[in-house]
Formats: structure tokens, C-alpha cells, sequence
């Protein structure tokens, strides 16, 4: 795009860019006061995690506390715990819930009737539109005692029992990333789709000539093409993995599996909104971590993308 | 710089290539046709039983166990005909149409408005840039935000579910994308006849920019219809003010209490089924429509967030 200067440039001054660009500021004015009062203000609410926070005195006038909130959450052992679910969560997500979507889209791209094709497609769009609390109340449904999903996995030799109920290690984390898998199989494979759809198809001409069958084809020409793009999105996944995705637990989980189905999010959640009195202070420590390991996470996975691949990061 | 085009249905080419399908490729197709049939089948499945629960008999249906694959016991209609005498799913439905419709004009307004001033080159364009990009890096969480929100006054009115989510930094970058490709020589014509900055903007530029923008308004409907948790924390106790998710997670939850009366309404086990269908329906039925545009809009935000 070729970039005509039609407004002030850099040689002229604040006073004749104001004069001639005030319309535009005015206009980002709405944009800039909603941002302040619930991006930028908040972020100065932070305070409050070192604060013993009364709402009555407000974020400036609490008492300070020091590191004493911190002091607190990581001497309990429902905070650690809650970290320690928070990091598995995290990590089958990136890779079974990452692989899954690339695989789909491979074998969305091996099937030869595009009609077919955009039927599965079309489906598998689905669940990523059905709300969230629908799809904890179904949860709840198939995985109940007598629900379909357990029967069948009765069946197969599985003791019978309420799954989400079941407070066992992987359980809770297998369950909650495979209904993640479900809903983000389709709406993740699009990005693949698209990449695949621009391998150049001389590439795959040649390696057929040569005598390559479909499936080293896949592993040789296109996987290396759509390369950029995976590492793209496994860049954003990781980034997001810390902070987005967990508010569907507080639709799945009961006081007999916290210990399992707590996250970070859910934990600071229900500091400051569960029924058991509000601790603002504690909740906004956790709440400031979470944000902290959040955005380090955003900042490593984008320098080693760039670092990996030139150009493929997000800023 | 153009934009590359992506057209994801473009792959035909790879597959009719010209080949000689060897019994091994055979195989494989019909394995892959298998493996691509059984996730939409999964996918597929749930919203199926709903929908078959929904239109079966109450009291069939509580002594069925597994997938309703059809409507158990004759048909009827009575979940639905509960759910629209219920005045709480009513009140649920207008409030989620009301929070769904206002925010997400007042979210398009604030977009569209940043997104055009960002996108024209003054001093301030850089910061302007920086200070919309930062807030997707860190954000102040949870509390604080209820913190300001309450300081607000908007705790326990209908303004702390319209405001707060209408628009995210995603979207003003994504429309400033949207501006940046119209083309200069449109913005120079019309700001020459005399037009405004805004009447520019509005008149001239969005039927340009509104491929991406129609992308931001789908997104931002389809994220409110299907919200919860803002009310959750905002108006926990004000059920007038509810939309109809926490209706739903409500009467999901206790729903079998009808039963413990000594005559129950089998009829009333319907309702969780038919309150489901009646939320999702119009979602399901129009993103199909739209289904081409959604992943256009996938593509853009995965490619220039």
C-alpha cells in the first residue's frame, strides 16, 4: 500500500497536526476513555493485591500490606494446587487439544468429494456456537451416572460412576481438555485448512511423479509448508494458555473436586465472588499472578517464534 | 504491500491431480472418509439428543437411558409450550436479545471510530496503536476491573453487561486493518468533496471496510448471546436483570426437584431440553449462512493478530 502523506508529517509541528487532525482524535475518543476506565484504571487496581483491601477506603486508601497477600496464597495449599492443575491443564491443551486440529485438517484436506468435505466441515463448526453453559449441562448429562458416555464406558470395562465427580488425578484434566478438543476441533482446524490450501500444488505434482504416495506427501511437502503457521498458532495457544479458557470449570466443578478441577482463574474467581465471603486482596494477589505468568508467557513464546522462524510472531 | 488471497476451498487441485489410485491410496481414502465422518458425527451428536429430548414424552423419556436417538414416546411439544408460559425464560429471552443488539452497536460504534483514526496518519497514530495493543498483552484481572466497575455505580444494572465487553483491542485492530485496505485514493476524494472526518468514515470507507467489519459484528453477537459469566458476577441476585444463560444454567440444575412432589407434571423434565434448543436454535440456524464469512474472519485475525 503505498502511503501518501496527506496529513502532518514529522516535520511539522504538534500545533498544525492538532489543528488539522483534531477530528481524528476526537474520534478515538470514545475508544480511548473505554479503554482507560476498564483496561488502564484496572491495571492500577493491582495495588490492591498488596493491600489488605477494604472497598469502603477504595485502592489508595487500604491498608498496606506488603507481600503478605502473596505470602498467604503460596502458603496454601489450595492455591498450589490450584497452580499445580492450572500448569497440567495447560500442557495437555497444547498438545493433545494442539495436535488434534492440525491432524483434522490434514484429513479434511486427503478427502477427494468437496461436498462431503464441506458437510463434515460444517458440523464439526458447531459446537464452537453452542454456549458454554449448554455444553457443561450436556457434560454433566453424558458424564452423569447413567449417562450415555459413562454406559458406554461401563461397557469397555470402566468402573460406573458420576465422571466429573471422580476426584483421581487425570481424570478431571482429561475430561475438561477433551470437551475443549470437541468444541475447538473444527473452528481450530480452519487456520490449517487455509495454510494447506495455498501449498503450491507443483510441489505436490513433482513429489507424485517421482512416485511419493499421499501420505509422504503429507509428512514431506505440506507439513514443512504449513510449518509457519503451526508455530504461529502454538506461539498465540501457549501465550493464551495461562489466562483464557477456564471459565467453563466454574460450570463443571463442586466442592468434592477442587482439589483436581481448581484452576488459577477459578481459585481467583471464587475468592472474590464465591459464596463463602469475599477476600478481594488474596483474590487480586492471585488474580495479578495469573496476569504476570500470562503476559511473560505471551513475551517468551513471541521473542522464540521470531527467533525459530523470521517473521512468524505476533508483534 | 497486497493482500494475499486465501480462498480455503481452493485445495481441489491437489486432489485431482492426475494419479493412478494404487489399492494402498484406496484404502486410505476410505479410512479418511471414516475418521472425517466420525468427528461430525461427535460433533453432531449432543445437539441431536437435545433436539430429539426435547419433542419426546416427559415420562418415556426420564425412564430412557442413553442418546435419544429419536423422540422418545410420542411426540410433543409440551417443554416448549412450559418454557414460553414461564415469564423468567421470556424475561431471559428480551434480555439477552436487548444486552446481545446494544452492545454490540455500541462495541461496532467504538471500533469503527478507533479503528478509522488509527489507521490515518497524525503524530499521535503510534501511541494511539501502542496504547490499544497493550491491553492484550497484560490486563489488571478480575477484581480490580469489578473494582472500577463498582466504583462506576454499574454493579447490579444492565450497563456492567452492555459496556465492559462490547469491544476488545482484537477487534479495533482488526477494523483498522479493515481501513488501512480501502483504497488511499477513496479517503483523498471524498475528504477533497469536502466531507468530514466522520462522514467519511461512515459514508465512503465502512462499505469498503465492512467485509472484516461484518466478521467483528458476527463475532460479537454470537459472543453475547452465548455470555454468562459477566452476569454471573455483576447481577447475581437481580434475576430480572439475567439473560437467559443463567436461566438455562438454573433450570439444569435443579431440574429434577419436580419430581419429589407427590403427583409430578412428567412433562416438566422437558423444559431443560427445550430451554437449550430454544437458546441455541437461533444461532445454529443462522451461522451456517454465515459460515464463509466467520472463516474469512478467523483467517484475518489469526494472520495479522
Amino acid at each position: 500500500m503505498s502511503k501518501v502523506k496527506v496529513s502532518a508529517g514529522n516535520k511539522s509541528g504538534w500545533k498544525q497536526d492538532i489543528h488539522r487532525n483534531w477530528p481524528i482524535y476526537a474520534m478515538f475518543l470514545p475508544c480511548a476513555i473505554f479503554l482507560i476506565v476498564l483496561c488502564y484504571i484496572p491495571m492500577f487496581g493491582i495495588v490492591m493485591a498488596f493491600e489488605d483491601f477494604e472497598v469502603r477506603k477504595g485502592f489508595f486508601g487500604s491498608t498496606w500490606v506488603g507481600w503478605k497477600n502473596f505470602i498467604d496464597l503460596f502458603s496454601g495449599g489450595e492455591f498450589l494446587s490450584a497452580l499445580r492443575n492450572t500448569v497440567c491443564i495447560a500442557l495437555l491443551k497444547n498438545t493433545l487439544g494442539f495436535v488434534a486440529p492440525i491432524v483434522f485438517a490434514f484429513l479434511l484436506s486427503m478427502l477427494r468429494s468437496k461436498k462431503y468435505k464441506r458437510t463434515v466441515q460444517t458440523f464439526s463448526y458447531l459446537p464452537n456456537f453452542v454456549a458454554a453453559v449448554v455444553v457443561c449441562s450436556l457434560m454433566v448429562e453424558f458424564f452423569a451416572k447413567d449417562g450415555p458416555i459413562t454406559m458406554l464406558l461401563t461397557k469397555l470395562g470402566a468402573e460406573n460412576q458420576n465422571w466429573l465427580a471422580n476426584n483421581k488425578i487425570p481424570v478431571f484434566w482429561i475430561l475438561y481438555v477433551l470437551m475443549g478438543i470437541w468444541q475447538g476441533i473444527g473452528w481450530g482446524s480452519i487456520m490449517y485448512v487455509a495454510a494447506i490450501s495455498t501449498v503450491n500444488g507443483d510441489l505436490h505434482e513433482a513429489a507424485a511423479i517421482d512416485g511419493a504416495s499421499r501420505l509422504q506427501r503429507m509428512v514431506k511437502i505440506t507439513l514443512p509448508c504449513i510449518m509457519p503457521t503451526i508455530i504461529m498458532m502454538f506461539v498465540t495457544n501457549i501465550g493464551l494458555s495461562f489466562a483464557a479458557g477456564y471459565d467453563s470449570i466454574l460450570l463443571l466443578y463442586m466442592p468434592s473436586t477442587y482439589n483436581v478441577a481448581d484452576t488459577v482463574y477459578t481459585y481467583t474467581y471464587r475468592l472474590a465472588f464465591g459464596s463463602g465471603g469475599a477476600n478481594y486482596g488474596l483474590s487480586a494477589a492471585s488474580g495479578l499472578f495469573q496476569s504476570v505468568v500470562g503476559t511473560a508467557l505471551l513475551l517468551t513464546s513471541n521473542y522464540l517464534s521470531k527467533k525459530v522462524s523470521d517473521g512468524a510472531s505476533l508483534f | 504491500m497486497r493482500k494475499k488471497k486465501v480462498d480455503i476451498n481452493d485445495d481441489n487441485r491437489i486432489s485431482s491431480m492426475v494419479e493412478h489410485p494404487s489399492v494402498g491410496d484406496r484404502i486410505v481414502d476410505v479410512i479418511v472418509i471414516i475418521l472425517c465422518g466420525l468427528v461430525g458425527f461427535c460433533c453432531l451428536v449432543p445437539m441431536w439428543h437435545v433436539l430429539m429430548a426435547s419433542i419426546s414424552d416427559g415420562k418415556t423419556l426420564l425412564s430412557h437411558s442413553g442418546v435419544a436417538w429419536l423422540p422418545q414416546g410420542k411426540i410433543t411439544l409440551d417443554g416448549y409450550s412450559h418454557i414460553f408460559k414461564d415469564s423468567s425464560v421470556l424475561t431471559g429471552y428480551m434480555n439477552t436479545i436487548f444486552y446481545t443488539v446494544a452492545s454490540t452497536v455500541l462495541g461496532f460504534f467504538i471500533s469503527c471510530t478507533a479503528g478509522y483514526a488509527m489507521s490515518r496518519r497524525t503524530k499521535l497514530q503510534t501511541v494511539m496503536i501502542l496504547g490499544v495493543m497493550f491491553t492484550l498483552l497484560f490486563g489488571g484481572g478480575m477484581v480490580p476491573t469489578y473494582m472500577v466497575i463498582r466504583k462506576l455505580g454499574w454493579v447490579g444494572t444492565r450497563w456492567a453487561l452492555i459496556v465492559p465487553g462490547c469491544t476488545n483491542a482484537m477487534f479495533i485492530i482488526m477494523m483498522m486493518n479493515a481501513f488501512k485496505a480501502v483504497p488511499q485514493e477513496m479517503y483523498e476524494a471524498a475528504r477533497i468533496d469536502g466531507a468530514g472526518h466522520f462522514r467519511t468514515m461512515s459514508q465512503i470507507m465502512l462499505p469498503q471496510a465492512m467485509n472484516l467489519g461484518s466478521v467483528i459484528i458476527l463475532n460479537s453477537v454470537v459472543g453475547q448471546w452465548n455470555a454468562w459469566l459477566q452476569a454471573s458476577i455483576y447481577v447475581p441476585n437481580n434475576r430480572k436483570l439475567w439473560p437467559l444463560q443463567l436461566f438455562i444454567r438454573e433450570i439444569t440444575a435443579n431440574n429434577e426437584n419436580f419430581l419429589q412432589t407427590s403427583n409430578p407434571d412428567y412433562s416438566r423434565y422437558l423444559i431443560r431440553y427445550a430451554v437449550i434448543m430454544a437458546a441455541s436454535l437461533p444461532i445454529i440456524i443462522l451461522f451456517p449462512f454465515f459460515q464463509d464469512k466467520l472463516e474469512k474472519g478467523v483467517i484475518a485475525g489469526g494472520i495479522k493478530g
